[in-house]
């Protein structure tokens, strides 16, 4: 017996088949082949926007499902209960006909072979089309309409207790799209009229010298300019390391976690006399780092090795400055993967916090008296940023941390916050530590 | 492995009925280890010996997302059955052709696996479809023989096409 290919081009089926490949099978929503395989590029963008939105919503979807349908669906129809899902995400916050995402939703279930349950999809989301509003309000009044996990609610709340509904809004917003322009390759004037031309709408940053933001999104390979390395996409959050390490000519500088490298290439593109030691931990991330360089015309060394394990790899050789952009729980960035709320639990916290400090111990050596470290992290979380570094701090009397020449951020003794939504950035944390002579 | 060729449709050597399985030799393995590759390479989900020009009661299938679980049953008999469901199926010895069509919705099987031990199965969903599609292979049905004598009909032009169009693109290249 043979499917139907035609089903593999059903931008419904394609969005619960990408579902599974985020939640089951733990793949980056960016590398979903059910969604990259849909040859419509309409239907690409909606399947992608209708992943992208239950997995921002899910748990208030779940919440609303829950009281929809009359006893819960058995766990092995899981694919059924993603339909649901996908129904009320498109009826609760998408601009598609009501109608047709009833319809098209419900007969999804015959062609995964599943018939008996189109007129129970059916059945459920025009119940909640009649009753929405009281379901909504019931749904606030449980406080289920952050969609975020509760451990991590209590998170939030204790870590930020006056800003964490402002974080849990700005987290189910949709990000920007921010570029940063390679100013090796390109000419500002010149890049913003190609944009234009192809009908993007332009905008600065308020801060950020080399962020530029275009509207509507696009695919990368779309946006004119990429394919010649004339601009990289990257959060203005993000550029800002570039300005606390202030590269100059003759600095020995170490990208400790480079991969993907944008940080990496922002150096590279800024100055062109830096001995940059470029390090990931993966073969696999070192490729793409090499692969972002040479489409930008930018060269580095590269070692695969693992930061926190110096023995394996230094040479000796002690360096101005080091970028450890760290490894951490993204909960910044969960406007641009809402699949980390889901995905993440307390315990990798924990063990995160664990990894960061080993590494904070281990490259601090590395580093020649009177030079800087700068730490970072797209996190949100006290225990790994402000927490962590006050506790490097005791441990480490030679360390001393610097304000942060920012012009943004929540302050603190030991480095600025930057939180999701604050002039359209991810959320970030940045420390400088210099070390005494 | 070996790649086997599958016959396809209105061949009439799958109207054939096939014979029970009765030693499970080594060639019986090589033959189940042949018809998963067949399948696979055929971007199949569920493949019946008769197929392969083989006239025994057996069929492989994966039903499987990442199709990395493949399963084989060896003289497999329907015990109960209940429901209806209909599904559009598709067929790798009637390619291209895609159809609506009525079978049980659950089904209780029982048959042997490579070794020729028996087991019992429950299927539902898709994994019934399945089932029941290649066992109809092995008594000499096909899914179209489900249609209307006039579209059963249609689908046997619309292959013969099919196939006078790849023969003429593959002389066009001989001729390049």
């Amino acid at each position: 017996m043979s499917k139907n290919k035609k089903n593999l081009q059903n931008p419904r089926l394609a969005a619960i088949k990408a579902l599974s490949e985020v939640l089951d099978d733990r793949r980056n929503l960016g590398d979903c082949e059910a969604l990259s395989r849909l040859e419509d590029d309409r239907d690409k963008a909606f399947a992608r926007n209708l992943t992208y939105g239950v997995l921002r919503w899910l748990g208030s979807l779940e919440w609303l499902a829950a009281k929809l349908l009359d006893k819960p669906l058995k766990k092995r129809e899981v694919a059924v209960q993603r339909l649901v899902l996908l129904g009320l995400q498109q009826l609760w916050h998408d601009h598609t006909a009501s109608h047709a995402a009833v319809n098209e939703t419900a007969e999804c279930a015959r062609l995964l072979g599943k018939p008996w349950a189109v007129g129970l999809i059916n059945a459920v989301l025009r119940r909640f089309q009649r009753e929405r509003e009281s379901l909504l309000g019931r749904m606030e009044q449980a406080g289920k309409q952050f969609a975020h996990p509760d451990w991590l609610l209590q998170k939030f709340k204790d870590d930020w207790p006056v800003q964490w509904q402002d974080i849990v809004e700005a987290n189910n917003l949709q990000a920007p799209l921010w570029l940063r322009i390679n100013r090796l390759k390109a000419d500002e004037t010149a890049l913003r009229n190609r944009l234009e031309t192809a009908g993007f709408e332009v905008s600065d940053h308020e801060f950020a010298r080399d962020a530029i933001r275009i509207s509507p999104a696009a695919a990368v390979t779309k946006i004119p300019g990429f394919e010649e390395g004339w601009l990289s996409v990257q959060d203005p959050a993000a550029q800002l390391a570039r300005d606390l390490l202030a590269p100059q000519p003759g600095d020995r500088i170490l990208d400790a976690c480079a991969a993907p490298g944008g940080k990496t290439a922002h150096l590279l593109e800024s100055c062109q006399g830096i001995e940059l030691t470029v390090l990931d931990k993966q073969e696999q991330r070192i490729g793409q780092i090499m692969q972002n360089l040479d489409r930008l015309g930018l060269t580095a060394e590269t070692i695969t090795a693992d930061a926190s394990a110096p023995e394996t790899w230094w040479t000796g050789k002690t360096f101005h400055k080091i970028l450890l952009d760290a490894p951490c729980s993204a909960t910044g960035v969960i406007r641009r993967h809402p699949e980390i709320k889901w995905l993440r639990n307390n315990g990798q916290v924990d063990a995160v916090v664990q990894t960061q400090a080993n590494l904070l111990d281990a490259l601090w050596p590395l580093l020649e008296p009177g030079g800087l470290l700068v730490y970072a992290t797209c996190s949100i979380l006290k225990c790994e940023n402000s927490h962590q570094i006050h506790q490097f701090l005791k441990r480490r009397k030679d360390a001393v941390a610097e304000v942060p020449a920012l012009e943004c951020g929540v302050d603190s003794p030991e480095g600025r916050q930057i939180l999701p939504g604050e002039a359209g950035m991810d959320g970030f944390f940045y420390a400088v530590l210099r070390k005494s002579f | 492995m070996t790649k086997l060729s599958i016959l396809e449709f209105p061949d009439p050597r799958l109207t054939t009925v096939a014979a029970d399985v009765e030693s499970f030799d080594e060639s019986l393995q090589k033959l189940v280890r042949d018809m998963t590759e067949t399948m696979y390479a055929a971007k199949g989900i569920g493949l019946a010996a008769t197929q392969v020009n083989v006239h025994k009661r057996l069929l492989v299938l994966d039903i499987s997302e990442n199709q990395d679980q493949p399963r084989v049953y060896i003289n497999p008999q329907i015990l109960s059955s209940s429901g209806e469901q209909e599904y559009e199926e598709g067929c790798l010895s009637v390619p291209g052709i895609y159809a609506n069509v009525k079978r049980a919705e659950n089904i209780l099987i029982k048959a042997q696996d490579s070794d020729g031990i028996d087991f019992e199965e429950e299927l539902e969903g898709l994994h019934a479809v399945c089932v029941q599609h290649e066992m109809d292979h092995l008594i000499g049905r096909l899914f179209v023989d489900y249609l209307s004598p006039l579209k059963k009909n249609m689908v046997k032009k619309k292959l013969e096409k099919q196939r006078k169009v790849a023969a003429k693109e593959a002389e066009e290249h001989l001729a390049i």
